[in-house]
């Protein structure tokens, strides 16, 4: 089978000593970061991001990958011990799971997520290598006008995900978009937006965006309200074997996860959190007992556990196919491939086989990774929740000015951290969630770019985007998006989903 | 006029004044036509786009309850960028062990109570710490010391 072709290319490259190490530092260093609380996946790789450049391509993307991964589990491992979640997607986990650690169950709810995660990774990794290459095949057919509307419908999504006012969002993601024009326009050389600035001629760089708006406004925000004192549940080794009756009940719903989480992933704006929470609707919904939920619920840990592990794997395959990242974590993943002098997309699978297949595997290898350091050193990682925030915070505020230096030793770029800092708090205050200003800043010159070519084939007429099947598909998509915000019934469902948070 | 929802009221003041200062500053760019967009084309649309919602959500906040803005507290920003403006400002003069050093100080200072004695030995330790990895272990080109 070709596929286990691939996957033995992609191990060839991903086995390798230093690989494994860089991915061993990554899950590492991903789950540090991603066990403290009320720190995601984002600023946790915008914190991480300036480590990885002065590696080699492969390295870098596994490392990368493996801090993504480390900081989604880290993430879970908060929420069931200290129901603090550090990101949108353990939100779900939180619920059940801390319910589960108060009943004594701790280490069973732990061992769970981490199984069920890893049983996810795998599926997951299957997934991709056996829909990549249809799908970039797919991607060869794909002309301006489709991805102009695979980006519209990719920016639709993530307002519909974004958190509070649907207007709010469009705004974000507007302003994104703005914010990613700035510089050289390619078609005719003028400079855009830089205010006579020299250093912006190439752009807004994408780190000290990155770093203030998260990073950083991360800080700020947990020194200006401290998180509450925390009651974290002690958890013994032997505790965390599942009973027979818990596995029984885990593992329909872990199955059930992985498939829909494998499959949300792979649509335009979805990503782990949609996949975690669609995952909670579906268990509870099928369950014949769902007075459980809310109470410890073992299908409520395991299926949405699961489901957003195999979408964080699947939700790749946009970006790495067609080039174009689903939601604000892939922006970051996207980003991070640029400064390495990767263009994503359908080319890599041919020119960089290696490169690709190898950071498939890398998944895999992560996943496994994440299970080992994870069940045996919970106690560490518990540990580390005891570290003072005083300490903390000025150690990754260090951490965050040393890696925009190390890319560029402009002191233009620390003015930009600082700017985008402030202009973070300003949206912090008046309760503007930025994620999706991220994706519109990738997107924003690649959507310019395919609309302008759409109009040059069609002599200025928009007929072209009815007119082509994949676009006009997408555009219907678009707009039944759009639809189901205005529609009050469905905005009534989003509002409720997000305020179980 | 009541505000009703102060924190949208203030959203929708800034993205007008976002989309507005887009629009002036992009006036002198070739707005082109559908056929032949020119480099203000596509700025064009999204700022006059984030200039009506910001036209909205201001009105939608005069009508609607909403959350008030939470009160602004300076100390924790005023020295959190001041230690990033430090930084920035001093290490290529003095080097990455100062420079870190100092903006642990000045971070540590964004929290009232300071433990001086424990902020100088963690921002001594952290400053080794960093050196160590990001210049002997990752390479990165970086002054160690002022003047190399």
């Amino acid at each position: 089978m070709e596929v286990f072709d691939h996957l033995a290319t992609g191990f060839m490259a991903a086995g390798t000593l230093e690989n494994l190490l860089f991915c061993l530092i990554g899950t590492i260093l991903g789950t540090l970061i991603g066990v403290l609380p009320g720190i995601g996946p984002i600023p946790a790789l915008a914190i991480l991001l300036p480590i990885t450049f002065g590696l080699d391509p492969l390295s870098s993307l596994i490392m990368l990958a493996g801090i993504y991964y480390g900081a989604q589990y880290g993430g879970s491992t908060t929420s069931i011990l200290v129901n603090m979640p550090g990101e949108a997607s353990s939100v779900v986990t939180c619920i059940e799971g801390h319910q589960m650690a108060r009943r004594g169950r701790a280490g069973a709810a732990l061992a769970i997520a981490a199984l069920g995660s890893f049983f996810a990774g795998c599926v997951g990794t299957v997934f991709i290598a056996a829909f990549g290459p249809p799908l970039s095949a797919i991607a060869q057919q794909f002309n301006s006008p489709d991805y102009f509307a695979l980006m519209l419908l990719g920016l639709v999504m993530a307002i519909v995900l974004a958190h509070g006012s649907v207007l709010k969002a469009v705004a974000m993601v507007l302003m994104g978009l703005l914010l990613g024009l700035v510089g050289t326009d390619i078609n005719t050389g003028l400079t855009r937006y830089t205010f006579g600035l020299n250093g912006l001629w190439e752009g807004i760089d994408f780190l000290p965006l990155v770093l203030g708006l998260f990073g950083i406004v991360e800080i700020i925000r947990n020194l200006e309200t401290p998180p509450p004192p925390r009651e974290t549940i002690s958890t013994r080794l032997r505790d965390l074997w599942p009973t027979r009756k818990e596995i029984r009940e885990a593992y329909p719903a872990a199955l059930r996860g992985t498939g829909l989480g494998s499959l949300l992933g792979i649509l335009p704006g979805g990503g782990a959190v949609l996949a975690s929470f669609a995952s909670y609707t579906l268990e509870k919904k099928i369950s014949k007992t769902p007075r459980k939920f809310g109470t410890g619920a073992v299908e409520g840990v395991a299926g949405p556990e699961s489901a957003n592990n195999a979408a964080a794997q699947t939700s790749f395959i946009p970006l790495l196919t067609l080039g174009i990242p689903s939601n604000p974590i892939m922006a970051i993943m996207m980003g991070a491939m640029i400064i390495q002098g990767i263009q994503p997309g359908a080319a890599v699978m041919t020119t960089r086989p290696d490169l690709f297949w190898g950071m498939v595997a890398s998944m895999w290898i992560g996943n496994l990774m994440l299970v080992i350091i994870n069940l045996p050193m919970i106690g560490i990682w518990v540990k580390l929740l005891s570290v003072p925030y005083r300490l903390l915070y000025p150690a990754i505020l260090l951490f965050c000015a040393i890696g925009v230096y190390s890319t560029s030793t402009e002191p233009f770029m620390m003015v930009l951290m600082i700017v985008f800092t402030v202009f973070g708090y300003i949206l912090y205050k008046l309760g503007c969630e930025p994620a999706p200003m991220v994706l519109g800043f990738i997107l924003g010159p690649l959507m310019e770019e395919n609309l302008r070519r759409s109009l040059v084939i069609s002599r200025g007429d928009p007929m072209i985007f009815l007119d082509r099947p994949i676009s006009a598909t997408l555009l219907v998509a678009t707009v039944l998006m759009i639809g189901l915000i205005v529609f009050p019934q469905f905005r009534k469902t989003r509002e409720e989903a997000f305020q179980e948070e | 006029m009541v505000i009703k929802s102060p924190q949208d009221f203030g959203a929708g003041i800034l993205f007008i004044l976002f989309g507005a200062i887009g629009l002036y500053v992009g006036s002198d760019l070739n707005f082109g036509s559908a056929r032949n967009m020119g480099p203000g084309y596509f700025p064009m649309i999204i700022c006059s786009l984030i200039v009506l919602i910001g036209l909205i959500v201001t009105a939608k906040s005069l009508s609607l309850e909403g959350p008030p803005i939470e009160r602004i507290q300076f100390r924790p920003i005023l020295f959190i960028l001041l230690a990033i403006a430090a930084f920035g400002l001093l290490i290529a003069e003095v080097g990455a062990v100062i420079s870190s050093i100092l903006l642990i100080l000045f971070a540590a200072y964004a929290r009232r109570n300071v433990n001086l004695i424990e902020t100088v030995v963690f921002a001594v330790g952290t400053a080794a710490f960093v050196v160590i990895i990001f210049v002997y272990a990752l390479g990165q080109p970086m002054p160690v010391w002022w003047g190399r």
